[in-house]
């Protein structure tokens, strides 16, 4: 994994206020009066049932880790649906405002929460997303052996534990896929590996080219 | 009920954690919180198919068509461990929590106190078999987790209520209720014998599209306990 | 009045077909195909004849008896509706038949994308929302 320095204060490039605003009234209006809810114990229950028969059925938690993305990515290029219908965005005019709206539409919309953005790379194609409540880990506790720390010296590519919600990774590949956003999506830490913040990380590969539909996984 | 924190993981005992320790966690907390049907109908939808892929390389090994007949346990299996965490956050959260020891209580303890932390709702109706006296039949007209989903005609009869009926299956098992832990391959054949079933059917109608009703079949010996507290 | 819903995958393969009024011709599910396949590329023709880069295509179609509708969503998916030409309101119509979709055939495990839909549920739903129009 690749570090990219970060100083603080740096300013982070962000949408201009108003669209900013835009994006977040339009993510509470739909999560207040259009969005149908269920109970987020049984969703956090649910979520932990498929995790724990995923690890009792592969028995590695790296391939656990690789099928909950593929999972995710099935439910990404589905999402992205619901996503477009409700919010009637227009297309995004940067990644920083995709990444805006992920935030402050997606996340609200699908999950309640509205995750910080921050962490831009210089050349604002990457940033994290930081998780304060993750409503898919509500009574997890990870087991000893599912902890291991990510080796600095493999890239963190080889042994690197369970990544509970690594879903969410696939799902935001997926979603971003059909709307023609080639990217990369890692957990760079996760609160439930005692890491202080749980941190997605996004990375812009390619804008796709409309008139060649995306291959299939 | 504190834990110290840096005695777990071993290696976590520099790092200060930020978030609380499972066991220092706030219980009460997530009690009526809600989140996204349709982030839980995604996650639902992955199950089934999970499922699906799982039966079927089943039945590639047996080389033989065992139809829907499987889904159903591999999807209830998924729904029993969800229902025996709900039972103890519930009985966790009653303010004088007993084990239920009869059948009927025990019926209504799921029809209105976990249906409705589940689901926000009670279930419709509740009723005994008219041909069987271990049959009992607990209906929803709008089952808020299959909202979504169209059968398709080559499932047969299968429902993907077997989710809720693994719930149910896993409340009856933590009361006791001998419904031993499905196999989700249904192959247990040893406790087999010996269990309270909980299978899902469709009760649909031009005006209930999606009801379902969890058939509820009670193992002999809880009927025959029955019998005892009645002094027969 | 609403007269037929087809749905188009990126493809440009027709997925959904529905007439919800009585006297329109049916064809051989091949013609359907075919003219499905053909509007896919009108549609693009029409992008590129725009002299503005990043036109979209064909929205509307004018008859002296129907009109005809289309939206293709950011994923490349269209929907064509068919109507007479006094319905209004077709916008809002369309984004309700666009969430419709995403509920009832996005949200169904029983469903792959980019194939034919068949579903029960998103048949009875779109029934509702055309009733309401129709009736």
């Amino acid at each position: 994994m690749q570090g990219t320095p970060i100083t603080t204060k740096a300013s982070f490039p962000t949408t201009s206020t108003a669209a900013a605003a835009r994006a977040k009234q339009t993510g509470d209006d739909i999560w207040r009066n259009r969005t149908d809810k269920i109970n987020a114990e049984l969703f956090a229950l649910t979520y932990g049932s498929l995790v724990a028969t995923l690890v009792k059925d592969y028995e590695d938690y790296a391939e656990v880790n690789t099928q909950l993305d593929k999972m995710g990515y099935n439910i990404g290029v589905r999402l992205i649906e619901e996503f477009l219908a409700k919010s009637s965005l227009p297309k995004c005019g940067t990644f920083v405002e995709t990444a805006d709206v992920i935030s402050k539409i997606g996340f609200k919309m699908f999950l309640g929460i509205t995750p910080t953005i921050t962490n831009w790379s210089a050349d604002t194609k990457e940033f994290s997303i930081i998780i304060d409540e993750n409503p898919l880990s509500e009574f997890v506790e990870l087991p000893d052996d599912a902890l291991l720390p990510p080796p600095a010296s493999t890239g963190g590519s080889a042994a690197t534990g369970l990544w509970y919600s690594n879903i969410l990774c696939g799902v935001l590949r997926g979603a971003l896929e059909m709307v023609l956003l080639q990217v990369d999506v890692f957990f760079v830490s996760d609160v439930l590996r005692h890491d202080d913040a749980t941190e997605i990380r996004v990375r812009l590969v390619r804008i796709l080219d409309e008139d060649v539909p995306a291959s299939d996984e | 009920m504190s834990r110290d924190s840096s005695s777990v993981g071993g290696t976590a005992a520099a790092t200060a954690p930020t978030a609380p320790h499972i066991l220092d966690r706030n219980l009460a907390k997530t009690r009526t919180s809600e989140t996204s049907l349709s982030a839980f109908a995604y996650v639902f939808a992955e199950m089934i198919q999970y499922s699906q892929k799982r039966v079927s390389g089943v039945e590639d090994l047996e080389k033989r068509s065992v139809g829907s007949r499987l889904l159903s346990p591999f999807l209830a299996n998924f729904g029993h461990r969800v229902g025996l965490r709900e039972l103890e956050l519930t009985l966790w959260r009653e303010k004088n929590p007993k084990r239920e020891t009869r059948v009927l209580q025990m019926l209504i303890f799921i029809n209105s106190v976990i249906w409705k932390s589940l689901f926000g709702k009670p279930a419709d109706s509740l009723q005994k078999s008219t041909d069987n006296e271990d049959e009992y039949m607990l209906t929803d007209n709008d089952p808020v987790i299959l909202k979504y989903i169209s059968l398709p005609k080559e499932l047969g009869s299968f429902n993907a209520g077997a989710f809720m009926a693994g719930i149910v299956e896993a409340v009856l098992d933590g009361c006791h209720f001998v419904s031993s832990s499905v196999n989700y391959l249904g192959v247990d054949t040893d406790k087999k014998k010996k269990a309270s079933r909980v299978t899902a059917h469709s009760t649909a109608s031009d005006t209930a599209p999606n009801s379902m009703t969890l058939l509820i079949k009670f193992d002999k010996s809880v009927l025959q306990r029955e019998r005892t507290f009645d002094g027969k | 009045m609403l007269h037929s819903l087809y749905i188009i995958n990126k493809a440009g393969g027709l997925i959904y077909l529905k007439n919800y009024t009585d006297g329109i011709a049916t064809l051989s599910s091949n013609e359907y195909l075919v003219l499905a396949g053909t509007f896919h590329s009108i549609h693009v023709i029409t992008s590129k004849l725009s002299p503005v880069p990043g036109s979209s295509g064909i929205e509307v179609l004018e008859a002296d008896l129907f009109k005809m509708f289309c939206i293709q969503t950011p994923t490349g998916t269209k929907f064509l509706l068919v109507t007479d030409p006094l319905q209004s309101n077709v916008d809002a119509i369309m984004r309700k038949i666009y969430e419709t979709y995403a509920d009832y055939v996005m949200k169904n495990p029983f469903y792959t994308p980019e194939m034919p839909i068949r579903a029960d549920l998103f048949d009875l739903n779109l029934n509702k929302i055309v009733k309401q129009i129709n009736s």
